[in-house]
């Protein structure tokens, strides 16, 4: 019985997340969804990004956060559509 | 069971089922048929082994990596390998063939030459022997290894069971060497016989590619301006010795024809005996039971055993005051583990145990299935029979969530692009499916 999934499925794919900035554009809020937000305690590496500029650019700033109650995540801006994303750190 | 001296034969049918593994597959799910389908590699997760049609329309080949692969053709559907599975189905294969000689000589999954020699007071012309061959090996379940698994379901269904449109090529000619390359020029279905005496006409024609080279001298006879055996052949042979040495002597003898190497059959082997005789006669049946195992361990150890399942099983028991005891077993599906050669023998010792005390236990083996299911053609070593048995589990428990949860739950964890700066495309889940 197929139900579809034949595809591959990524692993660790991105969710999408809203955050609010800090005046220097530092995550200071992260909501994964409604009633769910968690403040950021601390920052830790931050980085840039530019990958596939010969087919769909990719632009992303990193930067890794360690939300209230002590888990840690990876956020990142894509800087073409401004969108903001969770994911799991390597 | 006789021993028999030497089983060679001159004369060989070549029958070949390329891409065995894959239709083995689609046979069993033909739902994958319409799918641009691949299996991964049993030793190597991150590559391709058998590519369909389907997916090689597309530029996928066998030995890409999955994330090449998935960029050619982002439908791909990829399989997981079964190598049991695979080996189950090409022993049938190999027993079917037994039925119309004995000289059969496995040479890897889904190809086996059938020594012929002989035969021809039996069936007649090798036109005659060659249809024996695909009829056997429709019956014993390969006419559902049809060409049209490959294709949409609607032509499966008329194709399904009709011989006709069998995957089996069967070449016969004299030789292995000769049968093998009528065998790759048949129609899937249909045969190519080439009649002894021809063999040096008939080869001519073929590509270079036929004959077993490396890459490396393939190209350069390529750069040479040979691209078939007559080219091959055209040219002195010492010429093609001082180039390419002692290989280059026997490329040039198998393209004139010149090499005929015979097929070899196995030797099935005669009864394997195990015994034990206890210290004081036992009479506790869980002792007997134990002592069972160790008798049954102990024939499966016998060297004579290897490249063979178990098929009839025979257990007798010298019991005190010179009474005696027998059980037999013909195990439907031949095997050769413990568990399963043991169990059908320790249900009977329970049904209908032995009247008195045993002295002396003896287990016997005494007939045998070409191939095993732990990969004596396939994977020949422990290791990798251990594998396969670790994923029959796995198998075994993945359907039974299935049936429980009614949808997949199960995945396997493949790496796509382990080097990509993009988390989410290193590694991705396909489902794990029994």
């Amino acid at each position: 019985m197929r139900n579809g999934t034949d595809r591959l499925r990524a692993l660790n794919a991105p969710q999408r997340v809203r955050v609010e900035l800090d005046e220097q554009r530092r995550p200071r809020v992260v909501k994964r969804e409604a009633g769910n937000e968690k403040r950021v305690e601390s920052f830790g590496e931050n980085w840039r990004m530019d990958d596939e500029w010969w087919r769909q650019p990719i632009v992303r700033r990193y930067v890794e956060v360690v939300l209230e109650g002590g888990g840690r995540v990876v956020l990142f801006e894509d800087l073409i559509t401004g969108e903001w994303f969770a994911q799991m750190p390597a | 069971m006789t021993r028999t001296p030497r089983l060679t034969s001159d004369t060989a049918a070549c029958c070949w089922i390329p891409l065995f593994a894959l239709r083995c597959e689609t046979a069993r799910r033909p739902e994958l048929a319409s799918l641009p389908l691949a299996l991964l590699a049993p030793d190597d997760t991150r590559r391709l082994w058998q590519v369909a049609p389907l997916a090689r329309r597309a530029g996928v080949k066998p030995g890409m990596t999955v994330s090449q692969a998935i960029g050619l053709c982002p439908a791909l559907k990829l399989c997981e390998p079964d190598p049991v599975h695979y080996d189950e189905q090409f022993a049938r294969l190999v027993a079917a063939l037994v039925t119309v000689s004995p000289v059969v000589e496995p040479v890897e999954l889904g190809r086996a030459y059938v020594g012929t020699d002989g035969l021809e007071r039996l069936y007649g012309s090798p036109q005659q022997i060659v249809k024996e061959i695909q009829m056997r090996s429709a019956e014993c379940g390969m006419r559902n290894f049809s060409e049209g698994s490959f294709a949409p379901r609607a032509s499966l269904i008329h194709s399904a069971f009709r011989i006709p449109h069998s995957a089996l090529r069967v070449g016969w000619g004299r030789g292995k060497f000769v049968s093998w390359v009528a065998a790759t020029r048949a129609k899937p279905g249909e045969a190519v016989i080439v009649p002894v005496g021809g063999e040096a006409k008939f080869l001519a024609s073929q590509r270079l590619a036929v004959l077993p080279l490396d890459p490396d001298t393939h190209r350069r006879l390529l750069q040479l301006g040979v691209k078939t055996l007559g080219a091959l052949v055209a040219l002195p042979e010492e010429a093609v010795v001082s180039q390419f040495g002692r290989a280059g002597r026997r490329l040039w003898r198998l393209a004139a024809g010149l090499v005929s190497e015979p097929v070899v059959g196995r030797v099935v082997p005669e009864p394997i005996v195990a015994a034990l005789t206890f210290f004081t006669p036992v009479g506790d049946r869980d002792l007997l039971a134990h002592a069972l195992d160790k008798l049954v361990d102990r024939a499966l150890g016998d060297p004579r055993r290897s490249g063979w399942r178990v098929q009839v099983v025979r257990v007798h028991a010298e019991l005190e005051h010179g009474a005696s005891w027998l059980v037999a077993a013909t195990l439907k599906d031949p095997a050769a583990t413990r568990e399963r050669i043991a169990a059908p023998l320790k249900t009977q010792l329970e049904r209908s145990p032995p009247a008195g005390a045993v002295e002396r236990l003896v287990v016997e083996f005494t007939a045998f299935a070409p191939g095993t299911a732990e990969l004596q053609l396939f994977a020949r070593d422990a290791g990798a029979a251990a594998r396969a048995g670790r994923r029959r589990a796995l198998q075994s428990a993945a359907r039974e969530i299935a049936l429980r949860i009614r949808r997949p739950m199960l995945y396997h964890v493949i790496e796509v692009q382990p080097w990509s700066r993009l988390p989410e495309r290193r590694y991705a889940l396909i489902d794990f499916e029994p």
